[in-house]
């Protein structure tokens, strides 16, 4: 079909503009980490602490009412839901202690301090559910993470990106050279930075499933160089004199309608989820196309670079075919 | 690699056909299938059924304190008189995760009876519970001349907080669902927490209620002078009494050591009263009758106080005695209040207050809006999928999208076969894998092509496009399936949920497109005697 109309073989020559590449994703990376620190991350709730409480928005329970109804310290938002349906939501940390109640007060501070999130969601959620007459049904969404939590699932989430990209480094290493490695993992990186970066950039709520966003993209990173690697090393074995530019060349050209298929199907698949997967999963879902574009640009101008610079010979042993395998002609 | 004996092809068959029974509940009613047939649907995870997720914590420092002053008491006795030995005098000091023994009386030489009181204590001191490596229960040091200090060791501390977890839990159970009826999932998860999942319910007030009170139930004399309250009112206390109040009764001064405790109740339930009011019933076990039926005989006309967390529930007039062991509270309760009170009574005392770190609550309604904004982005992706694979590779296109569909019914029956549970992300991660899982194809065909382009035969180009495509897709999904399983055990939820389909999808989709597409490819290829592939 129209695969056919590919053309059979590119000779795009990549390695020639790498260090625009290197440049241009140094930039990227700065730019990134430059929005983090002046911007800020939107840190949704479970790694901010606190609470977020939805609501159906009807005639009677609108964003205006709802904020008139309870006291201070709250952010109230409309929201629309997967089905076109408004919504109220409502944020806060914790409440003004004095509206917490006698049995609140007589906390010693350490208790307070542990409590006061859950016991302001609590009088939150009775608060309106009395002003507007709501049953228990009304309250589509009712998370609240306390501040002990919170900040264990923000240092989890970081060790479990540390762990991946440990486990990768070592698998890359293991099954081609440090040098791949080396490559493979600073892609990986540049992709975390730049989601991150996107993260920053349009304040899409960090949370949970944004470092489940994190996770998938650096898999797909390195899935995606390690495909391009897959081909330097076979290059490398038939063809033992070519330049290195060359090989490198030669391996992205070769895998590169791969590589767009694949990005193409999996855009396509991801892009379903945004249009029509609702608010819980639309953030992660704008996070992971970008993770998959710039995903892709690394592993040839960022990965591959990499390898250049720091050499593609897989080993210094005399190379031995892999069985099965025939030299071309 | 082109080779299909018979016994191959049934295997492939098989795992198919395994996997559309064990898919075919999720889709339509099994109920009145054929026995051998399975008729579970996937577990849908609380995002998406609605319900409560509640985190609670059980506070190493409250559970130490609490066998501290336990072992104060044995102490007490371990340092009385009895006819064969003197008395030691103390004051226990609790001081959060320590107690001193401060000995209040020196001998006629001016010397503290440390040695003695050491080695009464070295007599009390149990060795660690369910520990295997030994070692006692406290630790004791001097302190002084005067002073023991009580400490507890890291081995102990963790063997008390393992007994307090697996109580607390075995209570937890019971207050939440005293008949063993409701769906609710309870989860250790660390050495101190509890998850508590309960779908379907769609209130937490009402569970962090059930479950905030220590539950200790005891049922004290009560002292009824007016003047006695009164002083007590003012903060002078008669010794041996406490002050209390409750909401029906009023402040009331009753005795310090309760008559009948919460370990002698057998049984508790919601009933009725007379005038058709609910009440709570509850069954003293035989020690309790006794002591009960003793009490009642001896006091007659005096109020007995019941009482729930220091807070008196009831004080009925005793008119005579009872024996029987059968007992109530009455009062203004609502059916629901009146059970939810049976249930913590019956459950018993907590080792510990637990504390609720954190909670997520979602109604079944948007839980259901979930479900259907993500079968719909499913079945958008997938159709999308399956329209640009065709486009690009034709046949072998349609090949490949046979394989994405038998993926998918893959993971629904790997998920049924593990109990996994279903999470909006996990659905996520499936769409996820719809798109990632043509990559393990295109890289075959890609590889054909190529072939093909070489001028190699079909057969050749197909055989060597399935032989070197293998170890990039070996190694491509290996790295893929690292990032899922770190997810998995990070763990939370409904992230877990996305690991979850994540892996199955990674692993399925390898067979599907390395197998399953070979076969048909081979099948098409022998049956039809194609001489060039249209990839």
């Amino acid at each position: 079909m129209l695969i056919k109309y590919w053309p059979k073989e590119t000779k795009i020559p990549f390695m020639r503009y790498r260090y625009v590449g290197v440049v241009l994703s140094l930039i990227m990376m700065v730019g990134s980490i430059y929005l983090v620190m002046t911007r800020g991350l939107n840190l949704g709730v479970d790694f901010a602490g606190g609470s977020v409480v939805e609501l159906r928005q009807t005639d009677t329970v609108t964003v205006a009412d709802v904020r008139s109804q309870i006291p201070g310290g709250l952010t109230v938002n409309s929201a629309t839901d997967a089905n076109g349906a408004e919504l109220v939501v409502i944020r806060f940390g914790e409440v003004e202690g004095s509206l917490l109640g006698p049995e609140f007060a007589a906390l010693t501070d350490e208790e307070k301090a542990d409590r006061a999130s859950a016991a302001s969601n609590t009088f939150v959620v009775k608060t309106i559910k009395q002003a507007f007459n709501l049953t228990d049904e009304d309250i589509l969404r009712n998370d609240s993470v306390g501040p002990k939590v919170s900040g264990e699932l923000f240092r989890e989430g970081l060790i479990a990106l540390g762990v991946a990209t440990l486990m990768m480094f070592f698998y890359i290493a293991f099954r081609y050279t440090w040098a791949y490695a080396v490559g493979g993992i600073a892609a990986l990186i540049h992709d975390a930075i730049g989601t991150i970066g996107l993260f920053s950039l349009l304040q899409i709520q960090f949370d949970l499933t944004s470092i489940a966003a994190l996770l998938t993209i650096i898999g797909y990173s390195v899935n995606d160089s390690v495909v391009v690697f897959d081909r330097i090393r076979e290059i490398r074995r038939k063809y033992k004199q070519m330049p290195a530019t060359e090989v490198i060349d030669i391996a992205t050209n070769q895998t590169l309608s791969r590589t767009f298929l694949t990005g193409g199907t999996t855009i396509i698949a991801v892009m379903a989820i945004v249009i029509f997967g609702g608010p819980v999963l639309q953030g992660m879902s704008v996070a992971m196309i970008w993770g998959i574009v710039i995903g892709t640009y690394s592993s040839i101008y960022f990965a591959a670079a990499i390898v250049l610079m720091l050499g593609v010979d897989i080993n210094r042993k005399p190379v031995e075919d892999t069985p099965g395998f025939e030299a071309m002609p | 690699m082109l080779q299909f004996p018979p016994w191959k092809v049934l295997l492939v068959l098989v795992v198919l056909i395994w996997g559309i029974v064990m898919a075919l509940p999720n889709v339509m009613n099994m109920s009145n299938a054929p026995g051998f047939l399975p008729k579970q649907s996937v577990n849908l995870g609380l995002d998406l059924r609605g319900g409560v997720y509640l985190e609670m914590e059980i506070p190493p420092a409250e559970v130490i304190s609490s066998r501290l002053s336990v072992f104060a008491r044995d102490v007490r006795s371990a340092f009385a008189r009895t006819s064969d030995r003197e008395p030691i005098y103390f004051q226990p000091e609790l001081r959060g995760r320590t107690m001193l023994i401060k000995l209040s009386r020196p001998d006629a030489d001016g010397n503290f009876p440390v040695e003695e009181a050491l080695r009464r204590l070295d007599r009390i001191n149990g060795p660690i519970e369910g520990g295997l490596a030994g070692g006692k229960t406290f630790e004791m040091t001097r302190a002084g001349q005067d002073g023991i200090l009580v400490s507890v060791s890291a081995a102990s501390e963790s063997a008390m907080l393992a007994d307090a977890l697996s109580k607390t839990m075995t209570i937890v159970r019971r207050r939440v669902d005293p008949d063993g009826v409701a769906e609710i999932s309870l989860t250790p998860s660390g050495n101190n927490r509890i998850v508590l999942e309960a779908p379907g319910e769609p209130d937490p007030e009402r569970l962090k209620t059930l479950l905030s009170r220590d539950g200790r139930m005891t049922f004290n004399l009560v002292e009824t002078s007016p003047a006695d309250i009164a002083s007590a009112q003012a903060g002078i206390v008669k010794p041996g009494f406490r002050l209390l109040e409750g909401p029906e009764t009023g402040p009331l001064l009753v005795r310090e050591i309760p008559e009948v405790v919460g370990a002698d109740i057998a049984t508790a339930s919601q009933g009725n009263d007379e005038a058709n009011r609910p009440q709570i019933n509850f069954r003293l076990n035989a020690n309790g009758a006794r002591k009960f039926y003793e009490t009642t005989r001896n006091n007659s006309g005096k109020l007995f106080a019941i009482v729930l967390d220091d807070v008196i529930m009831s004080a009925p007039r005793i008119n005579e005695p009872i024996p029987g062991g059968n007992v109530r509270i009455t009062g203004s309760f609502t059916i629901e209040e009146a059970q939810d009170l049976a249930a913590i009574i019956a459950a018993g005392e907590m080792p510990a207050k637990v504390q609720f770190l954190d909670q997520r609550v979602v109604s079944s309604t948007l839980g259901e809006d979930s479900i259907e904004s993500g079968f719909r982005a499913a079945v958008v992706g997938l159709s999308l999928v399956a329209f640009f694979m065709i486009l690009a590779y034709g046949l072998q296109g349609m090949f490949a999208v046979l394989s994405l569909v038998a993926n998918v019914i893959l993971i629904f029956a790997a998920l049924s076969l593990l109990g996994a549970t279903l999470t909006l992300p996990g659905i996520a991660g499936i769409i996820l894998t719809i798109g990632m899982a043509v990559d393990a194809n295109v890289l075959v065909f890609e590889r054909v092509r190529e072939e093909q382009n070489n001028g190699r035969s079909i057969w050749t180009a197909v055989q060597a496009g399935y032989e070197r495509a293998l170890i990039t897709i070996l190694d491509a999904n290996i790295t893929t399936l690292f990032a899922a399983i770190i997810l998995y055990s990070l763990g939370s939820g409904p992230v877990k949920g996305f690991a979850v389909t994540l892996a199955l999808g990674i692993i399925t989709s390898v067979f599907t497109a390395f197998v399953f597409t070979r076969m048909m490819t081979v099948f098409w290829l022998k049956t039809f005697k194609t001489k060039r592939l249209a990839v």
